[in-house]
Formats: C-alpha cells, sequence, structure tokens
C-alpha cells in the first residue's frame, strides 16, 4: 500500500471519530503547550538577566567583596571578620593588568524632599571612575555628572525622581534634598543626615544589575566616608586591561593573594556562567514537570488505541482477507497517532507561544494590569524566546510520545490473525 | 491442466478452549481453471474452515494445500497477504468497510494492491457498473440494502483480477428474490469471465446452480455431484 494511502486510511478512522480524537488531541497540546511555554519564558528571562548583567556589569571588570558584603555574596567565604577599606584600591592598582579600581560604600538610608520619605540605596563611589567603568549606564538624563564633585553634590536614580513613571517627580535636577542613614551600631542608634544638591538624574537603567540601579542614590566616596563614618567599603571593582579568560583567571588570582585569599573576586563571566549552569537546571526541572503531563497524554493515547483495537478487530480482519500486510496494518495504527501527535505538537507549540506572550505582558505590564502603578521598581520585561531546538523538539516529542505509546496496541492490530478477526464480534 | 487449488489429506485442529477441535479431518479436492464448485454441507461440517485456508486466512495443521502448485505451509506472513491479494473473498455479512462508500470500498482491495489512484477509480466503476450498482457508488453499506451490499462485496473481491472467488454463504442474508439475482450475477461473473468459483453453502438448490458440488459431513468430504 502507498505512503499516501496509508495516510489518508489512517486520516479516515481519525475523522470519523472526531471527538474521540479531538479529546486525545488536547491531552497533546496540552502538554506541548506547557512545555513550549515555561521553555521559552525561562529563555527569554535568561536572555533578559544576561542582558542586564552585561549592560551593568562590564565584562573586564572585577568585583571584590569580603564575601559577605550587600552587593554580590557567595556561599562558603565565610565570616573572618576580614574587612575592605577604601585604600586598599592602591594595593590592588599595583596588581599587573589593573587598569583602575574603585571603592564602594552604600548603606539603605532615606531622601526626604517636600515633606515626602523615600527608601534608597546611599551608594558612595569616586564619581569619574565609576562612570569610567559604566560608561552605558552611569549616564545622566537630565543635568551633569561632574567629575570632581563637590561635597554635597548628589547623582539619583531614575525611580527616585521619577518613582511612579508619570509626569510627578519626587525630586529633580538642582533640587535640595535631605539624606538620612540610622547608625544602628552607635548605641543609642543615630541618625546621620545632611542636604544634598541633586546634580543629574540618571537615565533608566532597567530592573536590576549589578552596576548602577535605578533605585539607588550616588554621593561622593569622600562624603560617605564621612557621613557613614567609615573607610570600610563593602566592595573594590576593578577594571581590567583587557577581558580575556586568561587575564580575568590570573588577574582574580593575584588579588585573592594579595589580600591573603580573604577576599572573594567574582567576574562577569563566572556570574554569567552560574547564572547559565541556575537556568539549565530550572528548564530541565520545568521542562520535565511539562513532560509529564505528556506522558499522561501518551497513556491517553494508547488507551484509545486500544479501545479503537478492539472496536475495529473486524476491520482489520477485512483488510488483511483482503491481502494488507501485516506492516501495513502496523503502519496505519502508527500512523493515526502519529497525525494526532502531530496535530497536538503543533497546535501546541502555537498555544505555548501564545500563553508564553500573554505571561510575559502580565509580568511586564503587572503594573498596569493590577492598577499597582506606584510600584517603584516596574516589571522586568521578558520577550519569551521560541528557539528552532525547542520548536523542532516539542514537535519530535510530541509525535514521538504518541508513536511510542500506540505502538503497543498497533503491534497487537498487525499480530491479528485473519480469521480470528473477522470472526469477532 | 493443472488445478488451481488442490488439497491432499488436509486437516485443521482448532483448540476451543483447552478441547481440540478437528474441523477437517483429511479432505481431498481439486479445482480446475474456470470451475465453479459449490461446498455443500451442514453448520460445522468445516466447509468455511475449508475456505479459509484455500483463502489463506488460516493455515493448515497438516495435508498439503497448494494454490497455483504452491504448498501455502511453506509462505510465511507477507507472502501470504499476497497470496490473498490474488483471491477475491465474498462474505456471507459482506464485510464492508462502513465509514467507506461503495466505490472506496471496491477501491480499498486496489490501493492495498498499489494500484494508482486514478487507475483504481476507473475500474471501481466499471465493476459497480458490472454487478449493477454504478448509480449508488456514492453511498454508504448503511444506505444501501443487503442485495446492494453484497454486490459491492462481489465487486471488491473481482477488483484485482483475482485467480478465483472464495464465496462464504453468498446469499445467506438476503431474501430469496435478491438471492436468486446475486445467483445469476455469480454465475454470470463464472461464465462470461471465466473466473473460477468456490462457493460454500447450506442450500441445495443453490448448490444446483454450480458446475459441480461436493458434500461434507464431519470434516471430510462424503460425495461429489456434478450438475
Amino acid at each position: 500500500m502507498k505512503s499516501r494511502d496509508v495516510f489518508s486510511y489512517s486520516f479516515s478512522a481519525i475523522r470519523l471519530r472526531k471527538l474521540r480524537a479531538g479529546l486525545t488531541t488536547l491531552g497533546v497540546v496540552i502538554g506541548i503547550a506547557a512545555i513550549v511555554a515555561l521553555l521559552s519564558i525561562t529563555q527569554g528571562l535568561q536572555a533578559t538577566i544576561t542582558a542586564q548583567l552585561q549592560k551593568g556589569f562590564a565584562t573586564n571588570t572585577l568585583i571584590v567583596s569580603t564575601g559577605r558584603s550587600s552587593g554580590v555574596s557567595i556561599i562558603g567565604a565565610g565570616d573572618s571578620g576580614f574587612k575592605l577599606f577604601v585604600n586598599d584600591t592602591q594595593t590592588i592598582n599595583e596588581i599587573e593588568n589593573v587598569s583602575m579600581s574603585l571603592a564602594i560604600i552604600q548603606r539603605v538610608g532615606y531622601v526626604q524632599f517636600g515633606g515626602k520619605n523615600r527608601t534608597v540605596t546611599i551608594v558612595g563611589v569616586d564619581f569619574a571612575k565609576y562612570a569610567s567603568i559604566y560608561s552605558s549606564t552611569f549616564v545622566a538624563e537630565s543635568g551633569d555628572i561632574p567629575q570632581s564633585p563637590e561635597n554635597d553634590t548628589v547623582v539619583v536614580g531614575k525611580r527616585i525622581s521619577d518613582p511612579w513613571k508619570n509626569a510627578t517627580l519626587f525630586c529633580n535636577v538642582n533640587d535640595d534634598v535631605e539624606i538620612l542613614w540610622t547608625n544602628a551600631t552607635a548605641r543609642p542608634p543615630k541618625n546621620e543626615t545632611y542636604a544634598g544638591h541633586v546634580s543629574a538624574v540618571l537615565q533608566e537603567v532597567g530592573g536590576f544589575g549589578i552596576g548602577p540601579s535605578d533605585s539607588s542614590i550616588y554621593i561622593p566616596i569622600s562624603k560617605a566616608e564621612s557621613f557613614f563614618g567609615t573607610d570600610e567599603c563593602d566592595m573594590i571593582i576593578v577594571k581590567l586591561k583587557n577581558d580575556d579568560t586568561a587575564t580575568i583567571d590570573s588577574t582574580s588570582k593575584a588579588i585573592r593573594n594579595a589580600f591573603d585569599k580573604q577576599v572573594t573576586v567574582m567576574s562577569s563571566t563566572a556570574v554569567l556562567n552560574i547564572l547559565s549552569s541556575v537556568f539549565s537546571v530550572v528548564q530541565l526541572f520545568l521542562g520535565g514537570i511539562a513532560a509529564i503531563s505528556l506522558l499522561v497524554a501518551g497513556i491517553g493515547i494508547m488507551n484509545i488505541m486500544i479501545v479503537s483495537l478492539m472496536e475495529r478487530t473486524r476491520e482489520i480482519g477485512i483488510l488483511k482477507a483482503l491481502g494488507m500486510k501485516s506492516q501495513t496494518v502496523l503502519t496505519v495504527f502508527l500512523g493515526e497517532s502519529a497525525i494526532i501527535g502531530l496535530m497536538g505538537a503543533v497546535i501546541g507549540i502555537a498555544s505555548g507561544w501564545v500563553l508564553a506572550n500573554v505571561v510575559a505582558i502580565v509580568f511586564h505590564g503587572g503594573g498596569v494590569f493590577f492598577g499597582n502603578q506606584a510600584a517603584g521598581t516596574g516589571g522586568i520585561s521578558i520577550t519569551p524566546v521560541l528557539t528552532p531546538t525547542v520548536f523542532l523538539g516539542a514537535l519530535v516529542f510530541g509525535v514521538g510520545v504518541s508513536v511510542i505509546f500506540a505502538l503497543y496496541p498497533a503491534w497487537r492490530a498487525s499480530k491479528l490473525k485473519p480469521v480470528e478477526a473477522l470472526r469477532y464480534e | 491442466m493443472t488445478a488451481i487449488v488442490e488439497a491432499v489429506n488436509l486437516k485443521k485442529t482448532y483448540m476451543l478452549g483447552k478441547v481440540p477441535v478437528e474441523a477437517l479431518r483429511g479432505v481431498n479436492l481439486k479445482v480446475e481453471s474456470g470451475d465453479f464448485l459449490a461446498v455443500l454441507g451442514p453448520s460445522g461440517s468445516g466447509k468455511s474452515t475449508l475456505l479459509n485456508l484455500i483463502g489463506a486466512l488460516d493455515k493448515p495443521t497438516e495435508g498439503k494445500l497448494l494454490i497455483e502448485g504452491v504448498d501455502v505451509s511453506t509462505l510465511n506472513d507477507n507472502q501470504l497477504a499476497g497470496l490473498r491479494r490474488r483471491v477475491g473473498f465474498v462474505f456471507q455479512f459482506f464485510n464492508l468497510i462502513p465509514r467507506f462508500t461503495a466505490r472506496e470500498n471496491v477501491e480499498l482491495s486496489m490501493s492495498i494492491a498499489d494500484i494508482d489512484r486514478a487507475e483504481r477509480r476507473k475500474q471501481a466503476e466499471d465493476l459497480l457498473e458490472t454487478v449493477g450498482l454504478k448509480e449508488r457508488m456514492n453511498h454508504k453499506p448503511a444506505e444501501l440494502s443487503g442485495g446492494e451490499q453484497q454486490r459491492v462485496a462481489i465487486a471488491r473481491a473481482l477488483a484485482n483480477n483475482p485467480r478465483f472467488l472464495l464465496m462464504d454463504e453468498p446469499t445467506g442474508n438476503i431474501d430469496s428474490k435478491t438471492a436468486n439475482e446475486i445467483m445469476g450475477l455469480i454465475k454470470r461473473i463464472n461464465e462470461e469471465k471465466g473466473v473460477t468459483i468456490i462457493m460454500v453453502t447450506h442450500d441445495q438448490r443453490l448448490a444446483t446452480q454450480a458446475k459441480r458440488a461436493v458434500q461434507m459431513f464431519d470434516g471430510v468430504i462424503t460425495r461429489e455431484i456434478v450438475n
């Protein structure tokens, strides 16, 4: 029998039982849609986060911390009481391949203006060096970031100036704001405060990142030292002369050695690698859960094919009496499940893609959807990614599962003895 | 002249649960090209079993069955299927595929034999014309009377220019007037087209319309009648 005729015979059998075939297909659709939606969302999320990180964390930079700073922390670094100080940058600057380094002191505090209060991260940095390292993100949208700032100069993140994402501003360039910080280590805890002058508002950076943030304010490092009453820094950012792996590795090692291995050195490549492996696990996990639903659909297909086999035993007898080979009977049955699998996979991929986009819109526009426009941080923009691998994988998986689960009933159908099948009532 | 079908001491034993049932107990039979043989016998005499063996739907337990000189017991599954494509079967209960129209049912046996779509469509129409059913070829079995369904089944059996037709009680499920018409058609096919026919029946009157008849009883041929 020609393959086209086998296909059309299989299709005619499916068409006869539309509702049943439809419900069986629905099982595959749900399984495939779940896989495609979950994978394209996680891949989209990974792409977004990676892009954010690359934007806020230049590849030729290293972050040196004690491992317990408020910036990046790594499990296992331990709390040995080791401290990094602002002038440790001098030690780092002497290491080969280091182009420059800058210390960061940061605390959570408040900004007051016009009788209103906002929680912010107060970051003390050297403006010129910070702007040089984060040249694409530490950029003023309005006003100027001075190279040699006055003591009271303040640069504010976009979300501090415009927290509601509309024309109503909390503060703007040239405003004089009150900066507050509670020194909890003092006995009794003491509120420190000073008046700052906003010289610039940064352009929007995005949801997150290691570099400049939309919800921070930036003050000169010297002011931070006197305001926070310490020269202990939270981290030191190191700019390298180039960003090849060998330089990153050797310099990281040299920095660790310079501080008796008491510091943690993070590179953007290391962060991206960790992130990538975390996402692989997440994808495997989510894909696995979705795959279970497809397996359930597969069992549904097997069930339906066995019922169909019983109903059509006599028909199989007729086909064999007309001279159909056992392999052709097998192909007819496998063809039926393959058609169901293919239809389910195609519809499933399409609906999974639609679902992923709906989720992305809800995720991103969360504030708008739920009337929570005052949300300071805003949503993360995810563009679902449907890679050819996921597309083809879902197609093959959908058809494959359907065919595999139909193997047993199809094999039984092909093994029916014609004389017994014809006698079957 | 070589016999189209030759059975030598043909035996078939079924297991009915754990009880062996001897359906054929040594049948000797020779059918030559152009013959029209009626196999007569009461229910349980083994006539349908004999027909199933000749049609390669089943394998004998013992003895020899030669179809066009080839021993059926030496054939594998695929070769048996190939043999069945060269045999036309007509059943008592028609055995048409309900979801297909009359024409599609006739076409089905040709599509199994790898015949092109256009060719089989034309042949199906010609065959349905031969059995007098051209006008109703786009009707499904449920829309046809018993006699009409059997005509479709005969057209289907003739589809691949079979070496011989095997008919199992072809008029057993239709009224006597239509049965006569069907018998007329069968005789015409035998006489005009020269197709060899082996027909199983329990009806003495139908057997008289064949060229010769054999009487079966308890799994053996008890006598032969030449009409």
